[in-house]
């Protein structure tokens, strides 16, 4: 696997994300990595605590979509910033265990609010050495 | 002028038609300069503005503002009418920031008097007003206060003392949109909101302190209570993460109900469900209660400025003046009257990213402003400059009552970023004569002058087009941003 996980390209009003990964579990997690450096900066986040997501999909599209909507709620919801992120997958279920801490923006850097992640332009292809995916987050 | 193979049509020096083709039900109709267009075409916008066309019972035209730049499903700047019968409702045409707006408070001060206390406004400010990722607000809604306030908006700020009776009168639509259910709205997307009413967000949002500088039409900004040198207050936020919520999770039930129904559209964020359905229903009641928490929203970070600058300048609430000018959103969709080939017809208007600029005579804005139209507010690149627009008979013919919202991005997050490095954004504004207080470096980078469009052309696209009228431009003198 050469070059980054994870980087962020131009698209007007919001920002595009793009991933990569040997197959699809390390794929979203470096997904979920790259919404959670939008937040904050990962660096300073303690891997003390652990939370679980599971979603259930037909296409890989759609399986990373409901992912990410519900890796964002961690934070929006609950206030928990994730450092790691470990997927698993079976059949069309896929499972996202995260380490981090309850958000203390004392001591974490505030980066920017992420309003949604967005099906617009979500896509999963397969590369010469993995997996890669794109998508639009909207801040 | 060409986007891609689509031939544009100009119909002015500001209207642009773009042909209906494919799946289109109506054809598209732009308003820009001829050198604004030249910029617009070379992003997705004009594609979307056609994507838009194909929905079910659209009326018209699918608009779209001189403001316009690449969303996802609908364009930033976007307005589509549809019919009640037969047409659809589309979270995406309202964007994730529901009853996202602007309001105005002017005052009693003249700024040369303001001056040397600005730096202790501004710091007082972005202490006092909550901003930024993780912000929680002055208020932490539970049980029946967040019922109360989904379905009263700014009359629920009213009975806890954080509204006048005159607030809430100078609200679109006296600050609470009818017909909201809190039951609606999910639980994931109450507690998203829960400790977030007050807070002002990030991104593009801010409130400024703004001198007025220049007056265009002294009939109108009389009546909206404005002269030069005045200094006023502007404040852009929305309905935070609980309208965000509400939209992520209702494009999902529409997606889900447009596969069931085997509709087929070129993007998924237009997902969609007829007007008369029980999503559809259901996504408008919701979408009125993130409407009410936005008005409610606005109105507490107004209350939260007042109180800063009574503190702050020592002075009593009458000296002050700080009164509501008016309070209007851009991300909406409202059932609203218009002439539809010659016939009055109700119709709901989505609009995402356009202000509604109803003209004068118009029973839906308050009676004191009949005279002149709805005040509108467009809010420029940071620190540079904003209006005050009034609405016009001229916007109801062409545009179902509406006019832009903004500048308009020019320069994607990324780039606006990368052009800054290495620079401070902060004292770069103060050269230019605007202090800024921020809770994100990153953020503030993103927002950079130089990342938007120039307003004062936008603004003067939408006066010549007819569809609002330039009534004062305000020089911003301090931001506050998340």
């Amino acid at each position: 696997m050469r070059g980054r996980p994870f980087r962020f390209l131009p698209h007007t009003a919001d920002l595009l994300v793009e991933a990569r990964g040997k197959d699809l579990p390390e794929l979203f997690a470096r997904c979920v990595d790259a919404l959670f450096s939008l937040i904050s900066d990962r660096r300073y986040v303690r891997p003390a605590e652990t939370r679980t997501v599971a979603v259930k999909a037909d296409t890989r599209e759609e399986q990373l979509y409901l992912l990410l909507r519900a890796a964002l709620l961690l934070f929006s919801a609950d206030r928990f910033l994730a450092r790691t992120a470990r997927v698993t997958m079976k059949k069309n279920a896929v499972a996202l265990l995260v380490a981090g801490e309850p958000s203390d923006f004392s001591r974490h850097p505030i980066g920017r609010e992420v309003k949604a992640v967005t099906a617009h332009a979500l896509t999963v292809r397969e590369t010469r050495d993995g997996v890669v995916a794109r998508f639009v987050v909207d801040i | 002028m060409q986007f891609r193979d689509v031939s544009l049509r100009k119909l002015s020096d500001t209207m642009w038609e773009i042909p209906r083709s494919g799946g289109m039900r109506v054809p598209g109709l732009v308003f820009a300069s001829e050198r604004m267009m030249a910029d617009i075409v070379r992003d997705e916008a004009i594609r979307q503005v056609m994507n838009v066309a194909h929905l079910p019972g659209i009326l018209k035209y699918s608009i779209g503002m001189p403001d316009i730049h690449w969303g996802y499903g609908f364009p930033i700047g976007g307005v589509a009418a549809m019919d009640v019968a037969e047409g659809v409702i589309s979270p995406g045409g309202v964007g994730y920031d529901i009853n996202c707006g602007v309001r105005l408070l002017r005052s009693n001060l003249a700024m040369e008097g303001l001056r040397p206390r600005l730096r202790e406004l501004v710091d007082g400010l972005h202490r006092d007003v909550p901003s930024g990722v993780g912000s929680t607000g002055l208020v932490r809604l539970a049980g029946k206060d967040e019922e109360s306030v989904l379905s009263g908006g700014s009359r629920w700020c009213a009975s806890h003392g954080y509204a006048t009776a005159e607030d809430v009168a100078f609200t679109e639509s006296g600050g609470a949109f009818p017909g909201a259910d809190p039951d609606a709205v999910s639980p994931i997307a109450k507690k998203r909101g829960r400790d977030q009413l007050g807070t002002l967000g990030s991104g593009n949002h801010f409130l400024e302190i703004d001198e007025v500088a220049e007056i265009y039409d002294a009939e109108a900004a009389g009546v909206f209570g404005l002269f030069p040198g005045q200094a006023a207050v502007l404040i852009h936020s929305g309905s935070r993460g609980l309208g965000y919520q509400v939209c992520d999770d209702y494009l999902l039930t529409m997606a889900d109900s447009m596969r069931r129904n085997r509709i087929e559209l070129p993007d998924r964020q237009l997902a969609c469900a007829p007007i008369r359905s029980p999503e559809g229903e259901r996504y408008l009641s919701a979408l009125a209660a993130a409407a009410n928490f936005a008005f409610a929203n606005r109105q507490l970070l107004a209350h939260l400025a007042r109180e800063t600058f009574l503190k702050v300048l020592g002075m009593g609430p009458r000296d002050l003046g700080m009164t509501l000018v008016y309070d209007c959103g851009h991300n909406n969709a409202k059932f609203e009257e218009h002439d539809v080939d010659g016939r009055r017809q109700r119709v709901l208007v989505h609009r995402k990213g356009a202000t509604r600029a109803f003209p004068p005579g118009s029973p839906d804005i308050p009676e004191a402003y009949r005279g002149v139209g709805q005040p509108v507010f467009i809010p420029g690149e940071m620190g540079i400059a904003s209006y005050v627009l009034a609405g016009s008979a001229g916007a109801m013919r062409l545009s179902f009552g509406s006019t832009c919202h903004g500048a308009g991005r020019r320069m994607s997050r990324t780039q606006a970023k990368a052009s800054v490095r290495g620079k401070s954004i902060v004292r770069e504004m103060e050269n230019r004569g605007v202090l800024v207080a921020c809770a994100s470096q990153k953020t503030l980078a993103e927002e950079i002058p130089e990342a938007y469009k120039d307003v004062s052309e936008v603004v003067q696209v939408v006066h010549d087009a007819g569809i609002a009228v330039k009534v004062a431009r305000l020089r911003p003198v301090a931001v506050v941003k998340g």
